[in-house]
């Protein structure tokens, strides 16, 4: 009797030893193999770093990507808003959070992950961009970002000039560069959303005179062309006008980029995103970017201005709802972050809880604008805390840094265009 | 009764339903439906009425009214360049030159490119400091014009464009009409002493009123209705100066703007009806007139 149970587990162990190893650890380790996500991501967005975590994920659990293009801006918006519309989302779109994703109407179309382990993780400023009714929808796709003066330090240090914290000392910072016969400022109209940082990342200057300026703006109380900081903001635009580069009118985004990260330009109002493309595109251009805030009155009180990132959305209706959650916790084991911001690069301070950028990232975002978040001097963007968003808003900043109209004139028209998206949202504006 | 129903009824009823039914079914629903929700805030979901709102916004908000402005200054002027231009090509390409076959496939040529190559093409060519047009500028001794970013000029840059790339159409039925009028007028003509100038004021313009009339009509509706060669070159832009009806619609659609677009669909309809029914049975009457 004992012989043979022996007998029968050598042969057993002998079958199973012959086996490949590997198909067993395969099995094991790749529970979503042949299944393929399909994903909507934006060229910025679709980037090495996405990449490369997408890779290791299909390495380790064995899922496919089959990736759409988003591209962007207003076509991107009408794309999405079809598509929620006719119900043809795909398994994961990474759009904006904030005041565009409100407009989606998330809880009608997204995946609630409020109880997911990972979203435990994201910080409280960014849940509250990708709630809806205290649920949750979106996981950060990357770091927080600053809208802020990108700017060529070679040339302060050629000329000994010191950042700004007045705007008054950055005018005249501008006109020193242009008497030096440097372009002092990049405008990009080119692509319109770009004119649109001068007013948007003011947004701490004007929250700063007036911090109840989001709620009362919200409720139709308070008026850009009426609030003091308000019409500074939009007034920002005239002092410019003659600091561009020539062929401001027509120059793109991937231009001012290249421009930039070569220092024919020392000054670009940019989002901090741009910063990791201009040194992976220059990588010799690490040393000499730095940021800092658009600065206002007050020397003692310059902080920036904070954008929350895009977020991965999940599709309500995907019949790849555990594969896609599975991808996304993932994204989040800290090892894949580090890969991520590694490959890639940060565009600013992260937004996981007790996450900390690793060496790798350049100095601009590290040192120059990690100062702000370590002094407390910094304020979301106004489409994180307010619903309401002027939909022609890069048209009138165009126009306004262009110089065809002049700040008040700037500021009503914006207010006129807020009232129609408030009207249009059910906001109930007078 | 009966006897005068039978007479006129010398087929059945039943033959018009299924293009009456298409027609109601693809035409008539939408437009009943989309007057009620252009009176709307609409999200796809729900809609709330909200009466002429909508339409008080479209021509009380800047943005907005300018486009409609913007659409009658380049439906009319590019109508009537085309009208006026492809004549006299037209003119001279039925006139008796050598590589006359040649010169007509030039003039078509840019018509057999897509509307979106021609509009990227010339943004490239227009561009305030690499564009060709600008290098050649500056090269025989002028300054540079900024041909797409000065608001004054943008929609005229336009407009241009979309008279070189249309006129190919207009001189191929200005062509058709030309040469089949009657020889023998000229020659009558000739006979009598006319000179050339003479011969084309009142033998060849007034014969050539029906192609005219269709190139006036065609030009006009498709000037009025333009989007594809604004959204190419300028999206509208700079600020607003090339806004036009239709790249403003798809704009507030692209907003989530439901309502409000539907309000400009509308508003747009109604414009080219007004336009397009009486200046269609004016160029009759003037036709009629003619013959």
């Amino acid at each position: 009797m004992k012989k043979s149970v022996l007998a029968a587990m050598l042969a057993a162990a002998m079958t199973v030893g012959t086996m490949p190893a590997t198909v067993f650890a395969e099995e094991a380790a790749k529970p979503y193999e042949g299944v393929t996500l399909t994903m909507w991501i934006g060229n910025t967005e679709y980037n090495a770093g996405t990449q490369a975590v997408m890779e290791k994920a299909t390495e380790e659990l064995g899922m496919e990507f089959s990736i759409e293009i988003n591209p962007g801006g207003t076509e991107g918006d009408n794309i999405i808003k079809t598509r929620c519309a006719s119900g043809d989302l795909p398994d994961i779109s990474n759009y904006n959070s904030g005041s565009l994703l409100t407009a989606l109407n998330p809880k009608e179309h997204f995946l609630d992950i409020t109880d997911e382990a990972m979203t435990q993780k994201f910080d409280e400023t960014f849940l509250s961009c990708v709630s809806q009714e205290d649920r949750v929808y979106g996981a950060p796709f990357t770091t927080t970002q600053g809208g802020a003066v990108v700017y060529w330090k070679p040339d302060y240090e050629e000329l000994g000039l010191e950042v700004p914290t007045t705007w008054e000392q950055f005018v005249s910072n501008c006109q020193a560069l242009k008497d030096a016969g440097k372009t002092p400022i990049y405008l990009s109209c080119g692509d319109t959303w770009t004119t649109q940082l001068v007013f948007l990342g003011d947004n701490y200057n004007v929250l700063a005179k007036n911090p109840s300026f989001a709620e009362d703006f919200t409720a139709g109380t308070a008026k850009f062309a009426t609030d003091e900081g308000g019409l500074a903001s939009w007034s920002k635009y005239a002092d410019l006008v003659d600091f561009y580069n020539a062929d401001a009118s027509a120059a793109k985004y991937d231009d001012g980029l290249e421009a930039m990260a070569t220092g024919q330009a020392t000054h670009w109002f940019m989002l901090t995103q741009v910063i990791p493309l201009m040194i992976a595109a220059h990588p010799e251009a690490e040393e000499n970017i730095g940021v800092f805030a658009i600065p206002g009155d007050d020397p003692e009180n310059c902080g920036l201005t904070v954008w929350e990132p895009n977020a991965w959305y999940i599709s309500k209706d995907s019949a790849n709802k555990e594969a896609a959650l599975a991808f996304l916790d993932f994204y989040f084991q800290e090892e894949n972050l580090d890969l991520y911001v590694e490959t890639i690069g940060a565009n600013g301070p992260s937004c996981i809880k007790g996450y900390t950028l690793p060496e790798s990232v350049a100095p601009a975002i590290r040192v120059d604008m990690q100062a702000y978040f370590d002094a407390g001097k910094t304020a979301p963007a106004l489409e994180f805390i307010t619903p309401v968003k002027g939909s022609t808003c890069e048209q009138i900043t165009t126009s306004a840094a262009l110089g065809q109209i002049d700040g008040a004139t700037a500021a009503q028209m914006y207010d006129d265009d807020c009232k129609k998206s408030a009207v249009q949202q059910g906001l109930g504006w007078e | 009764m009966k006897s005068k129903s039978k007479k006129s009824n010398l087929y059945s009823f039943w033959f018009v339903v299924p293009s009456l039914a298409i027609f109601c079914i693809f035409f008539l629903y939408p437009i009943v439906t989309s007057l009620y929700y252009s009176m709307t805030v609409w999200n796809f979901d729900s809609a709330t009425f909200c009466g002429l709102d909508n339409y008080k916004m479209f021509f009380s908000e800047n943005s907005l009214s300018s486009s409609i402005v913007h659409t009658l200054i380049y439906a009319f002027l590019t109508s009537g360049l085309k009208v006026v231009i492809a004549f006299f090509i037209a003119i001279f390409l039925t006139s008796k030159i050598r590589t006359k076959g040649f010169i007509r496939s030039c003039v078509f040529f840019p018509n057999l490119v897509s509307t979106m190559a021609v509009g990227l093409t010339f943004c490239a060519l227009m561009h305030p400091t690499k564009g060709l047009f600008n290098v050649v500028l500056q090269a025989i001794g002028f300054s540079p014009i900024n041909f797409l970013g000065d608001i004054n000029l943008a929609l005229y840059s336009v407009i241009a464009t979309d008279v070189w790339k249309g006129l190919s159409i207009s001189v191929v039925i200005y062509i058709a009409g030309v040469q089949s009028i009657d020889k023998t007028y000229y020659e009558a003509a000739s006979i009598d002493g006319a000179s050339a100038w003479q011969q084309l004021k009142s033998i060849t313009l007034p014969l050539v009123a029906p192609s005219q009339n269709s190139i006036i009509i065609l030009s006009l509706i498709g000037g009025l209705r333009t989007f594809d060669l604004i959204w190419a070159m300028t999206g509208g832009g700079p600020g607003f100066a090339t806004d036009v009806m239709a790249s403003v619609i798809y704009k507030e659609y692209a907003y989530g703007f439901y309502g409000l677009s539907t309000a400009g669909n509308v508003i747009m309809l109604v414009l080219i009806s007004c336009i397009a029914f009486p200046l269609q049975h004016f160029l009759m009457k003037r036709e009629e007139a003619i013959q």
